[in-house]
């Protein structure tokens, strides 16, 4: 049971970053290799205002999250904009090189060493016969507010109705009035938003160091295409099921491979329900 | 002096294969290899430890570890590629290309872990006198080299070639004229591999000693920059990308003389940096590279 | 037409840009053949040793500036560093080992902070007939014939094991879980510290070895603690143990935890990082230079730090440097061939001992016998590379502050 519950903190930890992938795959079009390196960068800028200008973790993370969906809008005006219609790779290379230059900023501003929040870690308490402590909680709670949060605005807000138009037909969301170019600057803010969120609950589970993020792109990865790439709800079932199936595959395999697991996932999405399990399939046209 | 160029030289030899080798899966075949850190390791790891385990020698080492390497690839493309589609590829590359790189560094029993495997030895190393040894090693590298981009242009030029390139233009047309899909695109990776595993093997002998470090993921930012610099789809651009790259690499270990008050760890970071910035600029404002890829005249 | 002429101009002018570089080594080497001594210092700063680089390239640096300030050697000869990055990476270091020595013609390589980069160079010292000095713990770096050419500066991987596991039974624990990560330095101390164990009738719970950069450590902990060992020796280097720790802590488990203070303490990093909750109890060990010895507080005087200040890594830089110098200058030569018999002349002595790298140099100058004492170790070697005499220390962190518990030989 405890590595039932292992493995859903593990997970739920994943699904904010798989969200913004599957948000920014539907509006742009391709898998974002940044990802992880954007992760660390937010992580670092929160740690900036929380450690070094001793704000609280709350604080520091709302105000990092609106300046990085900026900042993310910016980079993307600088990148990604230019190369608007070229084909995927062009734009999936684009991300790798984008990565490259983000994590190496972050080293270059903090230095290689392992850093963490200034926030009091807490011992665990029992609960049902399973350990479980303060910070795991908060992430559970915050990550499925923010869940649901985007689901409403997927949903029902008039922002998430013009993104999801844009993700599904672009000329025709265009011949509907809808400002595409917009629309994309609303979704990198969210991203960040989102991005900024997960990088402070992948930051207080682990260290903050360079490379952090990055370690994660195949698990985000994973629970994005299997949940469906395009699909809010389907990031975070796949984060979940990703995360509890890597803790159980412990019992079985050494620990270290346990980093197959999200890629046989992968593989195995792929041959057998290429979509995910909330996708649609998508039909070349 | 002259011995360092020498060394550089070998170097740029098998760079150069590694991002022939992307050029020709990617530029040509459309298809983005991300794990070719983790595959580029495999060949140079199958090629070393059938040379040290099983005392096979020097040509059927690397003969048998391109073929590895070819297999591993082709399976990549076919168990991927019923999908077609480029982003997943890219991605299960990736996961691919770390699970190897995870395997290298855990499975101590066949690969000494992260101690990896030392006293590889040269081709020929017995036979030939020691003083011009290193001529003999770099002319073979050269030739290599050569020979590799001479059937390169063939493959090119031939009706695979053609049928390469309609698949890349637009896969869906090319279907309904004939081309067969992922039969094409699993050789196209495949012939990629082969090369991918010539150049794992030449590593393995210039350095004599491998271990997992040599192997991360930078390497792919590497071939890539050489690959679009060079122009993706003309081979003898790729080669002029790949010592371009190496001049630059080498070059910018004299930053910190020329920035004072820069530390030594931020230069290493600002040189990776300088290669991502030039690499998307490279990619926003030269699509087509600096050397221009051969066409029929239409 | 015009198109091939601007492309053309265009390769060329990168060409240009790119290689202008080039010629700055060309420049320096009117210097390197007149008057200075090249160095070549290779060391991580980045990858994941990249913490540990630039304290040891500083000691290197003002250690040299000290010994040209007091009129250098072979008359007057000023020495010249050229520190490079090896981050971390085995190819990188064997590349920089052959700029350094075909480009910049160093005799004597210095640095070496990680064990694939010493074992990837150590070939091409060998064949090239120059010096290298290493800063790492495998075995297999001094094993086979180096020819003389090959100096450890630190304590051989074995030995770290034995002086942990010896600590262990002395403090009377019977079950052990170990873990490490999977490094070339780490294991063979991981399998000596099993080892031990097991031949004194210990019990060791687990066993496991984990990847660098895994993004969640929650699993290896849960099986290793999760087994409630008495103890558990968790080798690690500072991210992962950081992430580690907390984890353990969060898990709320209650072996003891021993570890290595590059990762517990990295100079106050760790702690830094955790904070003292956290960090309570953990033992750490780490050979160590002796910090009571007079060369010691000299190199901490040097690197303008408080005496109680500790350097694990920088003074065997020092000491690389030192040592060059002296064997350089007893040989009367820079040539490596003629030194590098040097060494355990000026090292081991017979001599005055002396601690003090410019009193060194006053000596060996007038023709007087040294026994050179550095600021890492003793400086003695045996013949095959291996320094003598270094001991290990032991710390325990207790309310947010490492507390010295004993300095130990194997």
């Amino acid at each position: 049971m405890q590595i039932i519950f292992n493995g859903f903190v593990t997970g739920i930890v994943v699904t904010l970053p798989a969200l913004a992938i599957t948000l920014l795959f539907g509006v742009l079009k391709f898998p974002n290799f940044a990802v992880g390196s954007m992760l660390t960068l937010a992580a670092y800028i929160v740690f900036t205002f929380n450690v070094l200008f001793g704000l609280s973790l709350l604080f520091s993370t709302i105000i990092t999250a609106i300046i990085f969906g900026f900042l993310l809008i910016l980079i993307d005006q600088l990148t990604f904009a230019k190369l608007r219609g070229s084909s995927s790779i062009t734009l999936m290379v684009c991300s790798l090189g984008l990565g490259f230059v983000l994590e190496n900023i972050a080293r270059l501003m903090y230095g290689n060493n392992a850093k963490s929040f200034a926030i009091e870690l807490a011992r665990p308490f029992l609960f049902m016969d399973i350990r479980m402590n303060r910070e795991q909680i908060v992430t559970i709670i915050v990550s499925t507010i923010a869940m649901i949060f985007m689901y409403v605005l997927l949903k029902h807000m008039p922002i998430g109705r013009a993104m999801r138009a844009v993700s599904d037909n672009p000329s025709l969301s265009l011949v509907r009035g809808i400002d595409s170019p917009l629309i994309i600057k609303w979704t990198w803010f969210i991203s960040g938003a989102l991005l900024t969120i997960g990088g402070v609950l992948i930051g207080m589970d682990r260290a903050i160091e360079p490379p952090m993020g990055s370690s994660y792109l195949i698990v985000i990865f994973a629970a994005a295409i299997l949940g469906g790439l395009g699909s809010p709800l389907g990031a975070f079932v796949g984060s979940l099921i990703i995360g509890i199936v890597s803790e159980l595959s412990t019992l079985v395999i050494p620990p270290n491979y346990r980093i197959g697991i999200p890629l046989a996932v992968i593989a195995l999405i792929l041959i057998f329900r290429p979509q995910g399990i909330f996708g649609k399939p998508n039909i070349k046209k | 002096m002259l011995s360092f160029i020498i060394l550089m030289s070998l170097v740029i030899c098998f760079s150069a294969i590694l991002a022939l080798a992307l050029n020709f899966q990617w530029g040509l075949g459309g298809m983005i290899n991300f794990g070719l850190a983790g595959l580029y390791a495999l060949g140079a790891y199958a090629c070393a430890i059938l040379i040290l385990k099983l005392n096979i020698n020097f040509f059927w080492s690397t003969i048998l570890s391109m073929l590895l390497v070819s297999l591993v690839c082709a399976l990549i493309s076919i168990v991927t590629l019923r999908v077609s589609e480029e982003d997943y590829f890219a991605i299960v590359t990736l996961g691919v290309g770390e699970m190897l790189r995870l395997i290298a560094l855990n499975e101590d029993w066949l690969t000494g872990g992260a101690l990896g495997l030392t006293g590889i030895p040269r081709p020929l190393s017995d036979s030939i006198p020691a003083d011009i040894y290193i001529y003999v090693f770099l002319a073979t590298y050269v030739f290599i080299l050569l020979i590799c981009i001479f059937l390169l242009n063939i493959i090119a030029r031939s009706a695979f070639g053609r049928s390469m390139r309609a698949i890349r233009e637009d896969d869906v047309v090319a279907v309904t004229l004939g081309k067969n899909l992922l039969w094409t695109r699993a050789r196209i990776f495949a012939v990629g591999g082969l090369l991918i595993g010539l150049a794992g093997s030449m590593h393995a002998f210039y350095y004599q000693y491998i271990d997992p470090t040599q192997f991360s993921n930078i390497v792919v930012a590497y071939a890539i920059m050489a690959v679009i610099a060079g122009g993706k789809g003309s081979h003898f651009g790729v080669v002029i990308g790949s010592i371009l790259i190496m001049i630059l690499l080498e070059g910018s270990r004299f930053l910190k003389e020329i920035i004072p008050g820069l530390g030594s760890d931020q230069l290493s970071a600002v040189r990776i940096i300088i290669i991502g910035v030039g690499l998307i600029l490279v990619l926003i404002y030269k699509p087509n590279g600096f050397v221009k890829e051969y066409r029929l005249n239409a | 037409m015009i198109n091939e002429r601007n492309r053309r101009k265009t390769i060329k002018t990168i060409g240009a840009v790119a290689a202008s570089p080039i010629y700055m080594p060309f420049l320096n080497l009117a210097h390197a053949q007149g008057s200075t001594i090249p160095i070549g210092v290779a060391l991580p700063m980045t990858g994941n040793a990249g913490a540990y680089g630039p304290d040891m390239a500083e000691a290197a640096k003002r250690t040299t500036e000290l010994i040209n300030r007091s009129g250098g050697i072979l008359g007057g000869r000023k020495l010249q560093l050229y520190i490079e990055d090896s981050e971390s990476s085995a190819s990188v270091a064997a590349n920089l080992t052959q700029k350094f020595i075909n480009v910049h013609k160093c005799q004597s390589l210095v640095g070496y902070w990680g064990t694939p980069e010493g074992l990837s160079s150590r070939p091409i010292a060998i064949q090239n007939k120059v010096v290298l000095m290493v800063s790492s713990a495998a075995n297999s770096i001094t094993e086979g014939d180096t020819q003389g050419y090959v100096w450890r500066f630190q304590m051989k991987a074995t030995d770290w094991g034995t002086v942990i596991g010896r600590s262990l039974q002395k403090m009377g624990y019977k079950s052990v879980g170990v873990m490490g990560l999977q490094n070339a330095f780490i294991l063979p101390i991981m399998r000596s510290v099993e080892d031990q164990m097991r031949d004194s009738g210990r019990t060791v719970t687990d066993s496991l070895i984990y990847n660098p950069e895994q993004p969640s450590y929650r699993a290896e902990v849960q099986r290793i603690f999760g087994k409630k060992p008495e103890v558990v020796c968790c080798f690690s280097l500072l991210p992962d143990f950081v992430s580690i720790m907390k984890e353990v802590y969060r898990g709320g488990f209650t072996s003891k935890v021993v570890s290595l203070s590059i990762a517990a303490d990295s100079e106050g990093k760790f702690l830094q990082a955790v904070g003292p909750q956290v960090a309570e109890g953990i033992r750490h060990f780490q050979p160590m230079p002796d910090t009571s010895s007079s060369g010691y507080k000299r190199f901490t005087k040097l690197m303008g730090a408080p005496e109680s200040k500790l350097f694990l890594f920088p003074p065997n830089t020092h000491d690389q440097i030192a040592v060059t110098a002296l064997a350089m200058e007893r040989a009367k030569s820079v040539q490596a061939v003629d030194w590098a018999k040097q060494i355990i002349n000026v090292c081991n002595g017979p001599g005055e001992k002396v601690d003090d790298i410019v009193e060194a140099l006053k000596l060996v100058r007038a023709g007087k016998p040294v026994n050179f004492e550095g600021a890492g170790s003793t400086c003695d070697f045996t013949n095959s590379g291996d320094q003598l005499g270094r001991g290990m220390g032991q710390w325990i962190v207790e309310n947010g502050k490492n507390n010295f518990v004993s300095y130990e030989k194997p």
